[in-house]
């Protein structure tokens, strides 16, 4: 069984771990923008993110179109010369 | 039904044999370009950031040299001439492989004066005070454009290779494909790099 000495040495304790965190809340930011609330730099990190996203994406697509579209054109080209005449 | 039904026993064709879609060397260094266009728009991105942290504010920031614009500018145009140059080297290259020679070698020059020009404006630069510790905005110039540059020194080692293998009668299509694919992709990402950092 707990005695009351030791709840209340344990509320202390976390009593003035919560006053240490909150004495620094600067260190935790929730969101990169956290620290810069203009709107020019609130338009950058959006513009940015969305550039980033979508970048590799595009690409991806655009190497994959490419290279479907000249596999078809090789399977176009291509005669079997084994191919009997019908 | 399967295939091999279509055709009787004795002509069963022989296993297909083709060409591949794209050849090696090629498809190595376009999974390298993308990487680095990945490489360059964080760079680029990073630098938007920091440039609109300073809104309001004066950029390039109080005391800093203006970079030379105008200048720049022209050499860039060095740039582009060359990777013109460089395509007509591969057309050249598909009629004739020694028909390539002074296009290749032509495009190589160009290159060399862009980044020796380069050279001369860091020079320049560095003298009037801008450095990596100067400010933000030195530090982003200086780590953009010289990543630029050594990029465009790695390309301009592989148009040289390409011009000593032909010389010789060596050169591959493939190899010269790869080469310029690389050179390509300096010549195409400097017009942004010039937006983002000089305009």
């Amino acid at each position: 069984m707990i005695g009351t000495g030791r709840v209340a040495r344990l509320v202390g304790t976390l009593a003035v771990g919560v006053l240490f965190l909150a004495a620094f809340p600067e260190a935790v930011h929730a969101c990169p923008v956290c620290f810069d609330s203009s709107d020019e730099n609130r338009v950058a990190f959006l513009a940015t993110t969305a550039f980033l996203s979508l970048l590799p994406l595009g690409m991806v697509a655009s190497a994959g179109l490419w290279i479907r579209r000249r596999a078809k054109e090789q399977d176009d080209g291509y005669v079997d010369p084994n191919r009997p005449e019908p | 039904m399967s295939s091999s039904a279509t055709y009787p026993m004795d002509v069963r064709p022989a296993p297909r044999r083709s060409e591949p879609i794209i050849p090696s060397g090629v498809l190595g260094m376009l999974i390298f370009i993308f990487t680095e266009v990945m490489f360059f728009s964080g760079l680029i991105s990073a630098h938007a950031i920091v440039k609109s942290q300073s809104a309001g504010q004066m950029w390039p920031p109080y005391g800093q040299p203006r970079l030379p614009v105008e200048e720049t500018a022209l050499n860039s145009l060095a740039l582009l001439v060359s990777g013109i140059v460089l395509v007509l080297a591969w057309f050249a290259y598909k009629k004739q492989a020694s028909n390539a020679r002074i296009p290749l070698l032509l495009a190589t020059l160009l290159g060399t004066v862009f980044v020796a020009f380069q050279g001369v404006e860091w020079a320049a630069l560095l003298a009037e005070g801008l450095t990596m510790q100067s400010s933000a905005y030195g530090a982003f110039f200086y780590l953009i454009v010289g990543t630029h540059a050594v990029h465009a020194i790695g390309a301009l080692g592989g148009l040289g290779w390409a011009f000593f293998k032909l010389d010789r009668g060596e050169l591959t299509s493939t190899a010269l494909a790869t080469v310029s694919a690389f050179w390509y992709f300096v010549v195409l990402v400097w017009p942004v790099l010039y937006w983002t950092v000089y305009l």
